[in-house]
């Protein structure tokens, strides 16, 4: 019976696979709207000059507003599982006696400081050029991550207030940015940056993000590396 | 003139980053001064409904396509006063709760606060693709609430919603995704003249399918019903009074909104008949199932399968081709959202405190609950009153307009299937109660229980009943827009 069921979600899933591939072949270029053209038209009008960023947080900033929030929703769901477990960490002197691991520290601590320069230019870049609060966010997370893996910096227990209010200040900076338009500049209307003030709105959100997104995804990561460890200690 | 719009989204938003910022188990009173807060904007906004009628709003002043549209109508004033109703009656519930069992309570206040703010977001929405920004803001909220009790059945439920959830949200993203191959936008005032306009491609008839398909999943409509039970049966009362009385009904409502606007020229009869098909399917599998649950919650839960079905006889009955049939089914499915919404959050919350009581979650254990907990039991009862469709309450309202719809288009079958589906819920409902009537048994103590924890379940059981004598103004809100 089973495993008739699984053969049967097996060839529906193969069906509509097939399908997929097969319309996604057929399909033509839209011809009734033009997104990209207007998006151009529109660009000078949006505070910033790369359109991945015009789009992001000017043209569809409701969108990254609902977004950055999904992530701290990713968040708790995390913390909810930490729960009282006991948080143990291999301490760093037991990783700083081990020989081998003297290269990795070493290399840590050369690369970090360049991160956090990197995701530095990546927030300042994403005004005319690829770059933005997403990726600058996720190199800053990705530094953690290393930190807490080669021991230096050790995994999170549930989170103090310092931590809490770094987690969500930029998402609160960004609620403060839409609520202080709505009020000053045009009442009523929900994220309508007056175009000669958007540039510096759309960076100061950015700046608020970078950090926020870099400690959110950092702790999807370190909430649960502690009993990771702990298992390897145990066995 | 003030515009409630843009506050209803960013106000739930900012008291979610609050609460998270006070810390585990902090926030309730933000909740409460919140929710009055937004009641009140959802009652201008849905004045304002009423007075100038359904409106279209901007977010960035760029418009549809180049940037998001909102929209509000009679429906969406329903549906939003719909949930803070609901809710505010829970928050006072869910703090007395919290107060004796405080180890479930976890980020429970910044979840909920998220919860209302997606809810609030996916109901304005007239954008495919903020819709599905706004469903993963939904899901994740429930999945963290299910999940926050911490122990290990909640948490096996809690992944299996959650898979089932990112499923339901994968497939309605990849119908977004060829929608937006096709024509190029994702704008539902954009696409809903693009369709009906030119020939429909495969893509769009698959990409239909999909989202709809994946919503269906996500409102758990018989055979896709598995993962409700056990997600709305473990979790805290608060929680599963939450999740059953509202967070299904927002994917209902986009199928509702899907159906009749944007996919109006993909839609067939049989199609329809299907989903009716299933809706009965699902009233009385659910209510049999409800029948032989030996948990109280868990009754409580298959019910809500049984009562979901109702919701989707009116597909088949909309198709009828006599105006007044059409037009009574449609006013009889939302009374039915609205009727069950008020008494399911009811019922769970009166579910919620006999179980604190006994100290277990079992129905047998209930013996001699009704002089111990009279008031909770009256709630429950008076729940239950809605849900078998007696008058005068909103389900009476709901099933009479939904049955003189059938028997206006001569569709008996579906008539047989609401009068039995009614008998049945009578049925499960007086297991219940007559359990709650046995003399009590030596030796079993009933833990005492605050006054202020049976009050809520109490108020939001007698709104559903009297909701009968207010239908009025409910349809002519929804007639509005």
């Amino acid at each position: 019976m089973k495993n008739l069921f699984n053969a049967l979600v097996i060839v529906l899933f193969a069906v509509l696979g097939l399908t997929l591939i097969w319309v996604i072949l057929e399909l033509q270029p839209p011809t009734h709207v033009h997104l990209s053209k207007q998006v151009l038209t529109q660009l000078d009008a949006s505070g910033v000059t790369h359109p991945v960023t015009a789009v992001l947080l000017n043209f569809r900033g409701y969108d990254t507003l609902l977004e950055v929030m999904v992530l701290l929703l990713a968040l708790l769901g995390v913390l909810a599982q930490i729960g009282k477990r006991e948080q143990r960490n291999l301490s760093a002197w037991f990783r700083l006696s081990q020989p081998y691991l003297q290269v990795l520290l070493w290399l840590v601590r050369m690369i970090v400081p360049l991160m956090v320069l990197v995701a530095g230019y990546l927030l300042w870049v994403g005004g005319h050029q690829p770059g933005g609060a997403f990726q600058a966010g996720a190199v800053l997370a990705a530094a953690g991550v290393l930190l807490n893996l080669s021991g230096v910096l050790p995994s999170w227990a549930e989170p103090a207030w310092n931590l809490r209010t770094g987690l969500v200040f930029g998402l609160l900076v960004f609620l403060l940015v839409a609520a202080a338009v709505m009020v000053v500049a045009s009442p009523g209307l929900l994220l309508q940056y007056p175009p000669a003030s958007a540039g510096m709105l759309i960076l100061l959100i950015e700046m608020g993000l970078t950090l926020s997104l870099g400690l959110i995804l950092a702790g999807l990561f370190l909430f649960l590396s502690g009993d990771a460890i702990e298992d390897e200690a145990e066995k | 003139m003030f515009d409630p719009i843009p506050w209803l989204i960013l106000l739930p938003l900012a008291w979610g980053c609050l609460a998270f910022l006070a810390g585990v188990g902090r926030g309730g009173r933000l909740a409460f001064a919140g929710l009055i807060i937004q009641l009140a904007l959802t009652i201008v906004l849905a004045r304002q409904i009423a007075m100038e009628g359904a409106r279209h709003y901007a977010v960035g002043g760029w418009g549809a396509p180049l940037g998001i549209d909102l929209y509000v109508d009679g429906l969406t004033g329903v549906m939003l006063l719909l949930i803070h109703v609901v809710t505010l009656p829970l928050v006072v519930y869910a703090r007395a709760y919290f107060s004796c069992q405080a180890e479930g309570v976890g980020y429970f206040w910044p979840l909920t606060l998220f919860l209302l703010a997606a809810m609030n977001a996916l109901f304005m929405s007239a954008d495919i693709f903020n819709i599905y920004v706004t469903l993963e803001l939904l899901s994740l909220a429930a999945v963290g609430l299910v999940a926050a009790a911490g122990s290990a059945g909640p948490i096996a439920a809690a992944v299996r919603y959650l898979l089932v959830t990112l499923l339901g949200s994968g497939a309605y993203l990849m119908g977004v995704a060829l929608l937006y191959g096709t024509y190029g936008s994702v704008s539902l005032t954009v696409l809903g003249p693009l369709l009906a306009a030119t020939e429909i491609s495969a893509a769009v008839f698959l990409a239909a399918m999909l989202m709809l398909t994946g919503l269906l999943l996500k409102t758990a409509l018989f055979p896709f019903h598995f993962w409700l039970p056990p997600a709305h049966g473990s979790a805290p009362a608060p929680v599963s009074a939450l999740l059953s009385a509202l967070v299904i009904k927002a994917s209902f409502y986009l199928i509702l909104r899907l159906w009749f606007d944007l996919f109006a020229p993909l839609v067939t009869i049989p199609v329809a008949q299907l989903l009716g098909g299933l809706g009965a399917a699902a009233i009385l599998w659910g209510s049999v199932l409800a029948f032989m649950q030996v948990r109280l919650k868990m009754l409580v839960a298959y019910s809500t399968v049984a009562q979901i079905g109702y919701l989707f006889l009116l597909f088949p009955l909309m198709m009828l081709p006599i105006p007044e049939a059409a037009e009574s089914a449609l006013q009889g499915g939302m009374m039915q959202l609205v009727a069950h919404a008020l008494a399911k959050a009811a019922m769970f919350a009166a579910a919620g405190v006999m179980v604190l009581s006994a100290g277990k979650d079992d129905i047998a254990l209930l013996s001699g609950m009704s002089s111990h907990l009279p008031l909770t039991l009256f709630a429950f009862a008076l729940a239950g009153v809605t849900l078998m469709g007696l008058p005068p309450s909103g389900g009476f309202i709901a099933k009479w307009l939904l049955i003189s719809s059938a028997v206006n288009g001569g569709q008996w079958g579906w008539v047989a299937v609401m009068i039995l589906g009614g008998l049945l819920s009578a049925a499960y409902v007086f297991k219940v109660l007559c359990q709650a009537f046995l003399p009590p048994v030596a030796g079993v103590k009933f833990k005492p229980v605050r006054r202020v924890l049976e009050w809520p379940a109490f108020l939001l059981a007698l709104i559903s009943l009297l909701l009968g004598f207010r239908s009025g103004e409910i349809l002519s809100l929804l007639g509005g827009g």
